[in-house]
């Protein structure tokens, strides 16, 4: 199923195929339902609707938005701002947030950006481009949101994939699946307990493909996130460069090669992989139950550091899975 | 009609009239306007009921959802987390008797359960948008049909398409004379799924698949149809008089006796024909209605329109500067609601298709009617005959009996 740019599959495993394919469409129009409601392309969806109505007055929220907002909050300050959804404005300026055939980037060189408004507003630094945390008003008792300065506009682009994988794996719970794989377009991930027919395995096995030897995460009853700053690039006086923008600076992240977390919820595994992305380490205040793996680039080669402790999940190097004679799943 | 079919409406009826016997004593009165958005309600808060909270979300100006209701609390539950500050009813009557500032109501409860709700809550005097079809039996129809005639509120029928401004737009093509003569009509709805919702407790399983329970459901071609037939039905005016039709479980051989796929033959006043199909086990072209003339054909699929000329048709001015998209060997003229304004702002090539959902539109509609008088997009009395020509190409399909249609079904006496 293709929904927010990219493909959504689900495996589940199970005796009743009639219940398992009826859960699995329930979760897949779930996954649907979301990108409709926070895609930020379509005039229709209720994040266009926020992006165009908060600045002038509070936007009602419902409680399942309200919470992926305040969790993004959280995940915010415990990043120390290196996750950030208020970024639409940056990420149109460099360029991110047109169709392939158009992408030019409006930044110019020495960190200057303009703005790509059809009144072609002049040459600005993107610290006068309308983003920030802190202009995001979020009242929790009347569940409402507001923005701080005209111009401003989420970008949930960071989260929702993750969120939209955790409700959808809510559903197959609810429907009485035990089993199940599903990801959102290969780089976040929610294993499902894991009652394979193959003898011993309770988890499901996902190797990362950046590298070689490949790394292999056991999944069970967790979501692993990953982040690289491929995939959406574009390029600017010679340099490639990736769509994960560093809120610090508005300019696009550099040096980390990729980013990996483990973690109870997809959307916080999406979150903070971004994050990690961004800061190329793991900062104190992430959840100590939450794994990590941080691939930089250095003289030497990559390094690869893998943090964090979380008795039910696993992260070993192929080598060490094969003396376990593991076989990662090519689902993925 | 077949007397089977006069039979087991008679039977539903006299049910149906047994329940009204327990209607509480709600005072019956004209809604008074407010000032701010509408206060309204939901009942019934499954996809539908959500897709209806979505769309109110996107109206915060013009509405707020002050009462959601469902008697499946698991749905009410989650209902609720899409309904910020709306307070949560198991019984919609328990509703209506607390929260007398409720002003208008969707209904989107399984259809056999939109009676009870629909008129109970136009003779308390609200404002109803109850879901299409209707009701699952003509003498239901007629029920909700007889309550709206005589209830001082509104009551729309959820037929989206006469919202939807592309079928406006093309419809007054098609009544300017673009295609000329009536030829041939064809409507489809395709959709690979198993129409099943999932449960794991035993108990729901006949509350939540109710599409699947003959005892209740209308089939395909009462669900889907209904919505299809209307559109016919709005264009033409011209009602069917006979049905034929025939379904068979094509794919989904998982128990069910409800047909996943149907063929039905619709013959209209005046004699033209048509050809529905519905199927759960093939998505190929989705849902469409095709209109043919002599002059050429209009193809219809809610969030896009097309028309297509014949070789020998006059050429009006408006089409040599129209979008076209090729489909084999046809070539498409795009029908695109709000054309001249798109086109003076310079966006007519940004896309062809509606930018809301069609519901979008039938909601707005809905509450113009309220707020600002307009006439009602699609009387109880289209509603009625649309979800009663449903029912009886579903009665087609299930008996394997050619079903007449006399005019006291559609005028609902």
């Amino acid at each position: 199923m293709h929904a927010m740019g990219t493909r959504f599959e689900i495996a589940a495993e199970g005796n009743d195929e009639r219940q398992l394919r009826a859960a699995c469409e329930a979760a897949l129009a779930e996954i649907e339902e979301w990108d409709a409601r926070l895609t930020l392309f379509k005039p229709s969806s209720f994040l266009s609707y926020i992006n165009t109505h908060a600045a002038a007055q509070p936007v009602q929220l419902d409680d399942d938005l309200f919470e992926l907002i305040a969790e993004s909050i959280a995940v915010h300050r415990a990043s120390q701002g290196a996750f950030d959804i208020t970024l639409a404005p940056v990420m149109r300026a460099w360029g991110f947030h047109k169709s392939h055939d158009s992408r030019e980037p409006t930044i110019h060189s020495r960190g200057c950006i303009s703005a790509d408004a059809p009144d072609h507003t002049p040459p600005c630094t993107p610290a006068d481009l309308p983003f920030g945390m802190s202009d995001l008003e979020l009242d929790e008792a009347q569940r409402t949101i507001r923005f701080k300065r005209e111009g401003m506009a989420l970008d949930l682009g960071g989260i929702a994939k993750g969120h939209a994988l955790d409700l959808a794996a809510s559903i197959l719970r609810e429907s009485g699946v035990r089993s199940a794989l599903l990801h959102g377009g290969t780089s976040t991930v929610i294993g499902i307990n894991a009652i394979s027919t193959r003898a011993g395995a309770d988890h499901w096995p996902v190797q990362l493909g950046f590298d070689q030897p490949g790394i292999t995460v056991k999944l069970r009853d967790a979501a692993l996130s990953v982040s690289a700053p491929h995939g959406r690039t574009i390029h600017m006086d010679g340099a490639e460069l990736g769509h994960i923008i560093d809120p610090r600076s508005g300019a696009p992240a550099r040096g980390t090669r990729l980013a990996a977390v483990v973690a109870p919820s997809a959307r916080l595994a999406d979150a903070w992989s971004t994050a990690l992305l961004v800061l190329g380490r793991r900062p104190p205040d992430i959840p100590d139950s939450f794994t990590t793996l941080i691939a930089r680039d250095t003289d030497e080669g990559v390094d690869r550091r893998i943090e964090g402790a979380e008795p039910r999940l696993f992260l070993l190097t192929a080598r060490r899975a094969i003396i376990e004679e593991e076989e990662p799943y090519d689902r993925l | 009609m077949t007397d089977c079919d006069r039979r087991t409406f008679l039977t539903q009826a006299g049910g149906a009239v047994a329940a009204l016997s327990f209607l509480p004593e709600f005072a019956t009165a004209a809604p008074q306007p407010t000032d701010g958005p509408l206060p309204v309600a939901l009942v019934g808060v499954g996809r539908q009921g959500r897709s209806i909270l979505g769309e109110l979300q996107k109206m915060q100006e013009s509405a707020a959802v002050v009462a959601i209701c469902d008697s499946d609390d698991r749905r009410l539950r989650s209902g609720a987390r899409r309904a910020a500050g709306a307070e949560a009813f198991a019984d919609h009557r328990a509703m209506l008797e607390k929260r007398k500032d409720i002003q208008a109501i969707f209904i989107a409860t399984p259809t056999h359960a939109h009676r009870q709700v629909a008129v109970d809550a136009l003779q308390a005097g609200r404002h109803v948008y109850c879901e299409a079809p209707i009701a699952a039996t003509i003498e239901d129809c007629r029920a909700i049909a007889s309550a709206a005639r005589s209830a001082p509120g509104l009551c729309q029928p959820g037929l989206q398409g006469r919202s939807d401004p592309i079928y406006k737009l093309a419809w007054s093509f098609f009544r300017s004379d673009a295609i000329r003569d009536l030829i041939s009509m064809r409507g489809q709805y395709h959709r690979k799924t198993t129409w099943r919702t999932p449960t794991s407790d035993p108990a729901r399983d006949k509350l939540l698949n109710w599409r699947l329970d003959p005892e209740v459901s209308i089939g395909l071609a009462g669900e889907f149809g209904t919505h299809q037939f209307d559109v016919f039905h709005w264009y033409t005016d011209r009602y069917p008089t006979t049905i034929v039709g025939a379904g068979d479980i094509r794919l989904h051989d998982d128990g069910r006796t409800v047909a996943d796929t149907v063929d039905c033959n619709l013959t209209f006043t005046g004699g033209a024909h048509l050809q529905y199909n519905a199927t759960l086990a093939n998505s190929f072209e989705g849902r469409h209605e095709v209109l043919c003339g002599s002059n050429g054909a209009i193809k219809l699929a809610w969030t896009h329109g097309w028309m297509f000329k014949e070789a020998d048709a006059p050429t009006q001015g408006w089409e040599v500067y129209a979008n076209r998209q090729q489909f084999h060997n046809d070539e498409g003229i795009t029908l695109i609601a709000d054309a001249t304004k798109l086109a003076a702002q310079g966006k007519l090539k940004e896309g062809v298709g509606l930018p809301n959902d069609p519901l979008y539109y039938s909601i707005t509609d809905f509450f113009n009617s309220i707020v600002k008088n307009e006439p009602v997009v699609c009387s109880i009395e289209e509603g009625m005959r649309a979800t009663a020509v449903g029912i009886l190409a579903n009665r087609a399909i299930v008996t394997g009996e050619a079903v007449t249609i006399d005019d006291s079904i559609l005028k609902g006496s």
